[in-house]
């Protein structure tokens, strides 16, 4: 098998699954459909590993460019896999893999699902290696089209809402993507980043302003994706409301991977490290302005959307650097991030359904209910309490590796302190979300107010547990060993070698203060004025049209910052 | 240029129908509507140079350009995915609230 057969197997063997798990459909029911299905998902999940393995020694000697079935570089489909993809993938599956895992437990189940999942997962694949504009577009409508229907699989009308949301904003910006192609393509006449690149470099101007307007169109309607703010509000709702499977790989992996083929496509771009820099700099407000949101939440599951928009600021002012060791960094704790969230939205979404109340200010004795579903080794206490560790970031997890990493990159400078408070309002948000184990109070009836809302005959079953109890001991793994795999993506990424050790005095010392300041904030957050201060935040207004304004809003500003710098 | 302006009316008019209509039916068309606004620019401007269709033997003629059409082939079937999708959701929404108001179905999700 050459080269670039194999490469593209990430892409077509989960394709090749969804069809299967189709045909599945199609049994109406019985021994042979499940088989069918289990099949299919195990050869789009599964075999995907065997690819890669087999891929990565061509990766660490630099990767393979080539266009899909051979076709000519003129009118065929351009595809990288270097050490990005590589690591994306690798991203994608675990995540993915976990989640799947979940909801054969809990849900959603059947062929329909299981195809809707494979497709969003060979989408996934194919979004970390393009190289060809247009190729993105597709990707990223597959990607949409795939998680809105995920959404909706929860049945709840207000998914049905959310997803419509989604739709229609990320629809919208698309259109604006439309625009930026035919910018490029106008300017250019190619689709390729490459060939982009080499004909905006032979042009005296270098494409001029529709160059530079293109390339926001471009990276506004990505940065949507992304959910970084400002044009975050879609998905709050979105992963809130799916079922626990879909926000772990929503939150785990869909954020993250349009972030890294943006940054493939802004290399490309004689104004994308101004684009990225700009990107970057909104991560970072993004990352505080979302944890103060979150820590105001009463939703379990909300306050967990708000804590991947706030990760994905850290990821996003990272990757905004754009040097190789940065790009590192944001990797990691994309990486990280999808294991630990991913943790946290199954566990906490077990639980919640066993309880049967969503309200962090009402459930308590969360230990006790899970011990009435099958529950009886405290698995699922375990694995929130390692994801909630990883995401304060306390050694020896991997949050504490990865959020120290960013730290350094940004030593001194506002952004550096801004992380920081970011942090100790995380610690301050999952001081509050553990209230969940604190022993149900007296007087309060500790059953009676759950068994209404409760799953009817949840029984945490054996898949549920290996999921939690795979990503949890990935979660202590990727910890314990941080600097060997920060060591081994850096090498993957092209970059220098990380200089120090995760677990340094200094660093330690650094998390001590941010639990001591988040245990203070979160004092504060229990106080009277800040229960109102909450429930004021929790109550700002939000509409659709204010989406579409942020969108517009965003896009206008960068336009202008770009032109600004050309 | 006037052929232009009509495309950017269009594309106008999608849009201000998306944010400005409260009916998701509405909301749904809007987006159909702008995405044809930009399949008809493709179009427009892929026949820039001439107008003929691409077929072999057509010497001394001038073609349209003819990637912009294959492009826009996809696109619209991307959008009638999308389309098809966003009315299927509408229905499931007014099928649970009696309504297809974005406002009102929001004000009851509140007090669900």
């Amino acid at each position: 098998m050459s080269d670039s057969e194999l490469a593209m197997l990430p892409v077509f063997l989960p394709l090749a699954g969804a069809a299967l798990s189709l045909l599945a459909k199609a049994l109406h029911g019985g021994a042979k459909a499940r088989a069918l299905e289990d099949s299919g998902a195990f050869i789009g999940l599964a075999l995907p590993w065997a690819a890669l393995a087999a891929m990565l020694p061509r990766v660490l000697a630099g990767g393979v460019s080539f266009t899909v079935s051979g076709w000519s570089g003129a009118i065929g489909i351009a595809q990288r896999f270097d050490g990005l993809t590589w690591l994306v993938d690798v991203l994608g599956l675990t995540g993915a893999g976990a989640a799947y895992l979940y909801s054969r437990g809990n849900g959603p189940k059947g062929p329909l699902f299981t195809t809707v999942y494979l497709i969003q997962a060979s989408a996934l694949a194919m979004t970390a290696a393009t190289a060809d504009l247009f190729n993105l577009f597709v990707c990223l409508e597959i990607l949409g089209l795939a998680s809105y229907v995920l959404v909706a699989s929860s049945e709840k009308p207000g998914a049905f809402l959310a997803a419509f949301s989604y739709l229609a904003v990320s629809s919208a910006a698309m259109v604006f993507f439309l625009f930026g192609l035919f910018g490029f393509y106008r300017v250019t006449g190619t689709l390729s980043y490459e060939g982009i690149q080499a004909a905006l470099v032979a042009l005296p101007d270098g494409g001029g302003a529709i160059a530079t307007m293109s390339t926001a169109c471009l990276a506004a309607a990505i940065a949507i994706r992304v959910a970084v703010m400002p044009v975050y509000g879609w998905l709050p709702d979105a992963h809130a409301l799916a079922p626990h499977a879909v926000s772990a790989i929503l939150s785990g992996v869909l954020i993250k991977t349009p972030l890294f083929a943006l940054g493939r496509l802004l290399g490309y771009l004689p104004s994308g490290q101004e684009a990225m820099a700009l990107i970057g700099s909104a991560g970072v407000v993004t990352a505080l302005a979302a944890v103060v949101v979150a820590l105001s939440q009463k939703d379990a599951k909300r306050l967990l959307a708000y804590h991947s928009i706030s990760q994905i600021g850290y990821v996003v002012a990272a990757w905004g650097l754009g040097a190789p060791a940065a790009m590192a960094a944001a990797f990691l704790h994309a990486f990280y991030h999808a294991l630990f969230k991913g943790l946290l939205f199954l566990s906490v979404g077990t639980i919640t359904d066993a309880a049967g109340t969503r309200n962090v200010y009402e459930l308590r004795g969360a230990a006790g209910t899970l011990g009435k579903s099958g529950d009886r080794f405290r698995l699922v206490g375990v694995a929130y309490a390692v994801g909630a560790l990883s995401i304060m970031a306390l050694p020896p997890l991997n949050g504490f590796a990865s959020k120290n990493a960013i730290g350094y990159l940004f030593k001194g400078g506002w952004r550096y302190w801004a992380l920081f408070a970011a942090g100790a309002c995380t610690v301050a948000s999952f001081l509050k979300l553990s209230m969940i184990f604190l022993p149900a109070r007296r007087g309060a009836p500790a059953d009676a107010a759950g068994v209404a809302g409760s799953v009817p005959g949840l029984r945490i079953g054996g898949t549920m547990k290996a999921s939690m109890l795979i990503l949890a001991s990935l979660c202590v793994a990727t910890g314990l060993f941080a600097d060997a795999t920060t060591a081994a993506v850096s090498r993957l990424l092209g970059a220098p070698p990380p200089a120090g050790g995760a677990f340094t005095a200094a660093n330690l010392l650094k998390a001590l203060q941010t639990l001591a300041l988040g245990a203070a904030v979160f004092g504060l957050a229990m106080s009277k004025p800040g229960k109102r201060l909450a429930a004021a935040i929790r109550g700002r207004p939000r509409s659709f049209a204010g989406l579409v304004m942020a969108f517009l809003g965003g896009l206008a500003v960068l336009a202008a910052a770009l032109a600004r710098f050309g | 240029m006037i052929r232009r302006l009509l495309v950017l009316a269009l594309f106008g008019t999608g849009l201000a129908g998306l944010v400005t209509k409260r009916n998701l039916i509405k909301k749904a068309y809007a987006l159909a509507i702008m995405n044809s606004a930009i399949v008809i620019l493709f179009v427009l401007e892929g026949a820039a140079i001439g107008s003929d269709a691409p077929l072999l033997g057509g010497a001394g003629k001038l073609f349209v350009d003819p990637i912009p059409q294959a492009l826009m082939l996809t696109a619209i079937v991307v959008g009638v995915c999308v389309s098809a999708l966003a009315l299927t959701l509408a229905y499931r929404l007014y099928r649970h609230f009696g309504t297809l108001d974005i406002d009102e179905i929001k004000r009851r999700i509140g007090h669900e």
